[in-house]
């Protein structure tokens, strides 16, 4: 699928699922457009990392619908996962490889072989420093990491990009640079879905902030104007969600 | 190039850039070769040294006197056993049942009932050959490389990248076994190294090296895709390590030392004093060839003078203490015959239940083939004694039967002066005793023999390769 391509990348509609007998997620719907961030806000407990396995297809609903790209991510994994993207809270790379190498191994993982100076432009438009690129992971910092998991996730052009707690960790500058590259592979047509309990980082990249409790939305927030968000408002939704949760 | 061969070169890099597993597979190499080398020049030490003392034993007998031919019954001969050239790699049982042996009259060899022989338990230590490295030391080097193969994945979080990267967990399995298996194949190296040496000495026989090429690769893939299944089946790394350790404790180790004792327990053999004591009794109740009223001897002296045609002993055309001789060495060896069988019996009783042992423990399945295939075994050992006494059996009765036709009876109980000289026999006649030559078993035994082992090999292959596929399974879903 193209970047460009227009429509809803990600779709849950009525997701109920369960752990044994822990019901997690109860009639979770949201859906992601194409080139819009959407940040699924959440207290512990409220569902956020089963959304994320249910979308990556490591979580088997009990009912609803999921279509990632249109592919169901069970019955059509390797066709639903060709289309995403997925940076972890912490990105998990290779440490005996270098940024390069971890780049050329697990894009040629998925099929892809991008020429080494297509590589180097990602890791540029990403803001990894140069001297870092033909470095060992082992001593990477997060926001480095982060760094090489976007820019692996631009390379792979797809049009799906799932950020597990993306700014867990890092100090205001490493977010504010994360969230410009977020909004770069947005820009280019991708549908990202942010989960995450940082309310400050989802007012200032989302396009739509859904609240998560108890497995389900109840509230849902679009960013208007220039301001985007009133960060009062949302965070009494969010205290208000996290106390009831 | 597909996930599974990309898995694999990341796995092989992986390796490479470990300094200690590169020190680790450098000191195995050097070790199998080293044991090759040793194990070659040890063996080939042995067979050169038993040569020499066989042509030498070969010699004295043939240079003895003019002599009496009971004299050269008793004087008896050594024979050696010359080693097959694949106990160069798998010395297997050698160094344990001796193989040399004194021939004689009225007796068969003394080792035929040592206490060396109760039981196959003294031969499974191991000795530095590239046999022992093999199957006890490389499965323990893929255990160290690959024991985070795939628990690595899981507890750095990269498995779950993989699986989101299009990657299946069969790929996963695959690709990391492969890398594996690689290195097994070139832990295997050196060994191979030292077979193209055995094979291109005259003799070596093209069969059971196949078989055993076949056996050790077997065993070898085998423990690759042991060690990634408990990879991929434990969730830390250092569980998978200790896990590993464990079962290589149990399958080369404990399983190994205690078949053997259990099959002794099973199948016990008398203690060689036993066994000397119930020989003595039947031999008393065999008869007495010096008691003028022994109703066996007394029987056999009517049947021989019925033969004749005469009365007496001394009318006899040959000398009746040459015929009692070859009678009273008939007698005794079918007795001595009857207990070697016997403890044989038991012998392959403790070595059956040893070998099925190797239902669960592909090391032992290993050794059984192993052994086999290179002649080693206790199989190997029983041709050899068989021979032996085969050999010892034909030359006693020979000297024997010159005493009947050749040594007048008179003069056999004569005791003047020249008596002495009147019962020798020409030197010559020693000339025309054969020498021992072992006949070695043919490809066809020694193949035959090893399959088995390498039938259990295979099926403990083909079990562990389907195991992977519900463990693919598992993996697949990557919860953690």
């Amino acid at each position: 699928m193209s970047l460009t391509a227009t429509g809803q990348r990600i779709i849950l509609s009525d997701v109920h699922l369960s752990y044994g007998s822990q019901r997690v997620l109860r009639g979770l719907s949201l859906h992601v457009d194409a080139g819009e961030i959407y940040a699924l806000l959440g207290g512990n407990g409220a569902g956020k990392s089963t959304t994320m396995s249910a979308l990556l297809g490591f979580a088997r609903p009990d009912s609803g619908t999921i279509l990632v790209a249109g592919h169901d991510p069970i019955a059509q994994a390797d066709k639903a996962r060709d289309q995403i993207a997925y940076v972890p809270e912490n990105v998990a790379l290779y440490e005996h490889l270098t940024a390069r190498e971890n780049a050329a191994y697990l894009l040629a993982l998925a099929g892809r072989h991008p020429a080494p100076q297509d590589i180097d432009g990602a890791f540029e438009a990403t803001g990894l420093q140069t001297s870092a690129w033909d470095k060992r992971m082992g001593g990477f910092s997060k926001g480095m990491r982060q760094k090489v998991a976007i820019a692996i996730a631009l390379l792979r052009a797809v049009p799906v990009l799932l950020l597990d707690e993306p700014s867990s960790g890092l100090d205001p500058r490493a977010t504010a640079d994360f969230n410009r590259l977020v909004h770069d592979v947005a820009r280019r047509g991708a549908a990202v879905l942010m989960v995450t309990h940082d309310l400050l980082s989802a007012a200032d990249i989302a396009d739509r902030i859904g609240f998560l409790e108890s497995g389900r939305i109840i509230d849902e927030a679009a960013a208007q104007g220039a301001d985007r968000f009133d960060v009062r408002d949302l965070h009494r939704k969010f205290a208000r969600e996290a106390v009831t949760a | 190039m597909n996930a599974i061969t990309l898995i694999a070169r990341d796995e092989l890099r992986l390796m490479r850039r470990n300094r200690v597993t590169v020190i680790a597979f450098a000191l195995l190499t050097l070790l199998t070769l080293a044991a090759a080398l040793i194990s070659w020049s040890h063996q080939s030490g042995i067979a050169e040294t038993r040569a020499r003392f066989q042509a030498q034993a070969a010699q004295e007998f043939t240079a003895q006197p003019d002599r009496h031919p009971h004299r050269m019954v008793h004087f008896g001969n050594f024979i050696f056993r010359p080693l097959p050239l694949l106990a160069a790699f798998d010395p297997g049982v050698d160094a344990f049942t001796g193989n040399s042996m004194f021939l004689e009259g009225h007796r068969q060899n003394s080792a035929n009932f040592g206490d060396v022989r109760q039981s196959s338990l003294l031969v499974r230590f191991g000795q530095l050959t590239p046999a022992f490295v093999l199957q006890v030391i490389a499965p323990l080097l893929l255990v160290f490389l690959g024991y985070g193969a795939v628990a690595r994945e899981r507890e750095r979080g990269t498995l779950r990248q993989m699986l989101v990267q299009g990657v299946s967990a069969r790929a996963l399995l695959l690709g990391k076994l492969l890398a594996l298996a690689i290195v097994a194949a070139l832990v295997g190296l050196p060994a191979l190294a030292a077979f193209l040496l055995i094979a291109g000495q005259p003799g070596a026989l093209a069969g059971p090296m196949a078989v055993m090429v076949l056996g050790y690769g077997a065993y070898l893939a085998l423990w690759s895709i042991i060690v990634i299944l408990v990879s991929a089946l434990v969730r830390r790394g250092r569980d998978a390590l200790l896990a590993l350790l464990a079962l290589w404790t149990v399958l080369v180790i404990l399983l190994p030392r205690v078949a053997p004792d259990i099959a002794a327990q099973t199948h016990m053999l008398p203690t060689r004093l036993e066994t000397d004591i119930a020989i003595q009794q039947d031999l008393h109740r065999l008869g007495d060839a010096h008691n003028p009223d022994d109703p066996f001897f007394t029987a056999f002296r009517q049947k021989v003078l019925r033969h004749y045609g005469v009365d007496r002993i001394e009318d006899l055309p040959v000398n009746y203490n040459g015929l009692l001789a070859v009678e009273g060495e008939k007698l005794t060896s079918r007795l001595f015959d009857d207990y070697a069988k016997r403890s044989f019996t038991v012998q392959q009783a403790q070595s059956r239940l040893t070998d099925d042992f190797g239902i669960i423990s592909p090391a032992i399945a290993l050794r059984r083939l192993s052994m086999a295939a290179a002649g080693t075994d206790l199989e190997g050992h029983r041709r050899f004694l068989a021979q032996a006494e085969a050999y010892r059996y034909a030359m006693v009765q020979q000297l024997n039967q010159l005493q009947a036709d050749t040594v007048r009876y008179a003069d056999d109980k004569a005791k003047d002066a020249g008596a002495d000289q009147r019962k020798r026999i020409s030197a010559d006649h020693w000339q025309t005793i054969p020498q021992f030559r072992f006949k070695p078993a043919t490809t066809g035994d020694l193949v035959e023999a090893s399959l088995p082992g390498l039938g259990l090999l295979l099926a403990w292959l083909a079990f562990a390769l389907l195991a992977l596929l519900p463990v693919a399974r598992i993996l697949q879903k990557a919860r953690a």
